[in-house]
């Protein structure tokens, strides 16, 4: 067992885990937060990403040791107020999900991708959501969310 | 007055998919829940001749260990073939042996490897063709003892369905042909590849016999009914309580991870267990697209219309049956095409073969089909000479036709998807050789999709006293948007703000029967049992008011929750009207049953009524596809899509299907492709089994055409399935107009490509 101590969505978690863990098991069997989604555990799909100091990762590639003092965020943080975040919005303004297994890292990578009034272009939209696979192929709408959130900060 | 019904009308899942709240059956905890891991066979074919539990048994935290002769109960809707787990026989490579429950997941998979299990390995039959040969080994040599419904088998081989269908007279229709076209055509095995692994949860009740599940399912009252019957229990001793569905596309439907959860749970002592599938068993050993080898042989007169058309389809339907007699039947009849053909003869057979199961997968049949229906389209078109898109025009159904068994055909807006994807893809002109290695060409492609029919819907709603209104529908929400349309129509049906309705998640102990979640059926089926129940608790309602406000109900009617008089002065609120009962309490509830069983539009030839169709859905796909000659890739330009669904009650969900169904059809033309050696699936990750990402996103123009249904509910019939058929022949006859090449297999990927090409270079040089 290892100690950790896990900020996630600014609040603090000191817990004694296996440190064979990942933090994709962490968040969803030890901390309930079953927003953040499981679909491959090897890497391959994205489905888990959560961010990491601000940077998308892929929760089930990062052993829990390695987020101890790194600040997360997951789906749960981003409008923990009760009020969506633009990301959110968008997607809901546009229907940009189907089943909503994918949902939760595409908005929070969106929403890395978005702070701070970045605009990128539609080829930098796809590479950066490139790595997150979404099945029911809400694709098109997706990009229609981006770029509503886009030009809303203009 | 405007209602919801035809806007673009938030989905009403939005907020708890957005935020991470929507709870999936894999999010679920229970108290004192065990985990299972499942033991699966490593053989296609072999004998089980012994199986050693003893050390798994002892081993830390494990509850249960069960095997096949612990559980010795069989399943299967049409033939009851499959067993929970294997009972002295496996049948293919990953199919599950023994089962361990035990305090953690961890502790459950590391007893697995303590069981030991010696087999006889068996002559395997993996190949389809192979299976229907005389001396082929059998994979189910007590066929001809098993409980089966109505249809044709033949026993002691592997053919697990045979059917025939004969309309005309085909010789005499050949005679009349001025050209005879023949191809044969394949279509592979894909796996559904939800996000969403297979998952389940099983608690048994001693007491009473019975099981509750909480599942992950398109199809409640059918998989409670296969379970039940597979367990010889009435069906509501068994209880599905159903979660938001990660995706489904038809893969949801038959006992996956069920089947393992009922069989452990049954020796935990009332323990609940979860069995999720790894996503390489879940694309490996759940179940996949029916691989399928289609005939087709086609006549035609000079001018391009058809005389006679023989279809031969051979469908593998893998170790077990599952759904797919139903697809070897009914996916069958529409390699027809949306097409008047006046003399046709189809023969299908459906074999076992030592590989995964096989399933219902969105389209259930046609996305085989139209490979081979459009494919061979675009041949005798050039062989002729006319246009493709001419072609299909002049031979398309139009209202009033008279299908494959007579029945006359209601709301065919075929012409109109034909016409409007040409138009939307720029038909007749392309650039043609963008660059030096590039080449570009054009393609349409369209289908036909009945279907279940008959079938039935029932739903409940219940109307509470601070006006909120309650349908109680057992339609999950797959992903499709069927919780959105359904409280659209619920809104306009009772009159009521589309925020009060909400529909609560199904139960099978208190959610009244549904057909599946399948066959694009939920909108036309629960829409009308909701347009019922609405209209009436609408009438009372009125009643109601009009006591209350001492006028004629019929001088009254409701809008968005307010009770208003004829000329639109709103009188007051459906809260304000029901807090009159505060003191005592109250509750309005109206039931409804919409069956189709006994509609005068599925009238037909006599013997072949249950070949009809309540409606009929049509989707046409224009497509422009960019070749890279030198490396065979294709790249999707754009796709020009049209669906007749009738009225679309919500614009903006059918274009998620639509666009959904191009990419998946894309996806499964271009990409996917399972690398199976002797019957073993090679290839169980999604690194190595690729599924289309947003970067292989052409530019999709969805096309809603609205054709008029007179029994559907505002006019709705169905949308989920078609869109992902019509796109692979698109992009192959595109390919076609591109470079000439035809690719007859699918996939179409760069290495058949490359070495179609060379061939035809080949060829011209020698001539």
């Amino acid at each position: 067992m290892i100690e950790v101590d896990l900020t996630v969505n600014g609040e603090r978690y000191k817990l004694d885990v296996e440190p064979r863990l990942t933090l994709l098991e962490v968040l969803r069997e030890n901390l309930l937060l079953s927003g953040t989604k499981e679909a491959c555990g090897v890497g391959e799909c994205g489905t888990c990403v959560v961010l990491a100091d601000g940077e998308p990762v892929t929760s089930c590639l990062m052993l829990v040791g390695d987020a101890d003092g790194v600040a997360i965020e997951t789906v749960e943080g981003l409008a923990a107020d009760g009020e969506l975040n633009e990301v959110q919005q968008a997607f809901v303004d546009t229907g940009a999900f189907q089943c909503g297994f994918c949902t939760p890292a595409m908005v929070l990578t969106a929403t890395a991708m978005l702070r701070n009034g970045a605009k990128p272009d539609v080829e930098e939209v796809k590479k950066t959501l490139g790595g997150i696979l979404c099945r029911c192929g809400a694709y098109p709408k997706i990009l229609e969310a981006v770029a509503q959130v886009i030009g809303e900060s203009r | 007055m405007t209602g919801y019904v035809g806007t673009r009308a938030a989905r009403v899942d939005s907020v708890e998919k957005v935020t991470g709240k929507a709870v999936y059956a894999v999010d679920l905890q229970m108290a004192g829940m065990l985990h299972g891991a499942v033991l699966r066979s490593p053989h296609p074919h072999a004998r089980i001749v012994s199986i050693d539990t003893t050390a798994a048994e002892a081993a830390p935290g494990v509850r249960a260990v069960v095997t096949g002769r612990d559980f010795p109960y069989l399943f299967g809707s049409a033939i009851k073939d499959q067993p929970f787990l294997a009972i002295d026989r496996v049948r293919y490579v990953g199919e599950p042996v023994v089962a361990v429950a035990a305090d953690t997941e961890a502790m459950a998979q590391e007893a697995l490897d303590l069981i030991r299990v010696d087999y006889t390995p068996l002559p395997a039959v993996v190949d389809m063709r192979l299976a229907l040969a005389d001396n082929a080994p059998l994979v189910h040599p007590d066929l001809h003892e098993y409980w089966k419904g109505p249809h044709e088998i033949i026993p002691h081989t592997n053919v697990n369905t045979i059917y025939r269908h004969e309309r005309g007279d085909i010789e005499a229709g050949f005679a009349a042909a001025d050209l005879i076209v023949e191809g044969e055509y394949s279509a592979h095995a894909l796996s559904h590849a939800a996000l969403e692994v297979h998952a389940a949860i099983a608690e048994y009740d001693s007491s009473s016999g019975g099981y509750t599940l909480w599942v992950s399912t398109d199809r409640p009252f059918m998989l409670r009914s296969e379970l039940a019957a597979g367990l010889g229990l009435d069906s509501s001793r068994v209880r599905l309580k159903v979660a938001q569905v990660g995706g489904s596309f038809g893969g949801k439907g038959v006992p996956v991870a069920e089947a393992v959860a009922v069989a452990l749970a049954r020796h935990t002592r009332g323990r609940p267990v979860r069995v999720e599938l790894s996503r390489e068993e879940d694309l490996t050993a759940s179940q996949v697209r029916p691989p399928a080898i289609m005939k087709l042989k086609t006549g035609v007169t000079r001018d391009g219309y058809f005389t006679a058309r023989t279809a031969e389809v051979l469908w593998d339907s893998g170790a077990y049956t599952a759904y797919t007699v139903g697809i070897a039947i009914r996916g069958s009849q529409t390699i027809m095409g949306p097409y008047r053909i006046p003399n046709l003869r189809i023969l299908s057979r459906q074999v076992y073969t030592n590989k995964s199961i096989t399933g219902s997968y969105r389209g259930y049949g046609t996305t085989q089909v139209t490979w081979a229906c459009e494919s061979q389209m675009d041949d005798i078109a050039t062989q002729l000479g006319i246009d493709p898109v001419a072609i299909r025009l002049q031979n398309a159904y139009e209202e009033g036709d008279p299908y494959l068994n007579g029945q006359i055909m209601h709301g065919v807006g075929v012409v109109e998807t034909i016409e409007k994807a040409r138009d939307a893809i720029g038909w007749g002109s392309v650039e043609r050789q963008p660059a030096p290695h590039l080449r570009r060409g054009k393609g349409i492609a369209t289908m036909i999709k009945p279907t279940m029919t008959p079938s039935s819907s029932n739903c409940v709603i219940n109307v509470e006293q601070d006006g909120r209104v309650s349908v109680v529908a057992a339609a999950p929400e797959i992903g499709a948007g069927q919780d959105t349309v359904l409280a659209q129509m619920a809104a306009d049906a009772i009159g009521v703000a589309l925020a009060s309705v909400s529909i609560p998640a199904t139960d099978t102990a208190l959610t009244p029967y549904n057909g599946p979640v399948a066959s694009s059926r939920t909108t036309y089926h629960m829409g009308n049992a909701i347009v019922a129940a609405g209209a009436e608790i609408r009438d009372n309602i009125l009643v109601l008011a009009g006591e209350v406000l001492g006028v004629e109900p019929d001088d009254l009617d409701m809008h968005d929750s307010v009770i208003h008089d004829n000329d639109g002065l709103a009188l007051i609120t459906l809260e304000d009207l029901l807090a009159k009962y505060s003191g005592e309490g109250y509750s309005m509830t109206v039931g409804s049953r919409f069956s189709t069983a006994d509609s005068p539009l599925l009238k037909a030839d006599a013997g072949v009524e249950w070949i009809s169709s309540i409606f009929w859905m049509f989707c046409t796909q224009a497509t422009e596809i960019e070749v890279d000659i030198e490396t065979g890739v294709i790249r999707v330009l754009k796709v020009a899509a049209a669906t007749d669904v009738g009225k679309a009650i919500n614009p903006m969900t059918c274009e998620q299907q639509i666009e959904g169904g191009v990419i998946m059809g894309l996806s499964n033309g271009l990409f996917e492709d399972f690398s199976i050696r002797d019957g073993r699936i090679e290839n169980g990750s999604f690194a190595d089994y690729k599924v289309a990402t947003i970067q292989d996103l052409p530019e999709i123009t969805p096309i809603i055409v609205e054709s008029v249904h007179d029994e559907a509910p505002f006019g709705a019939k169905g949308i989920g399935e078609p869109a992902a058929a019509a796109t692979p022949p698109a992009i192959g006859n595109a390919l076609y107009d591109a470079v000439g090449i035809r690719i007859a297999d699918l996939p179409i990927t760069p290495e058949k490509v490359l070495r179609a090409l060379a061939e035809k270079n080949l060829a011209e040089s020698r001539s």
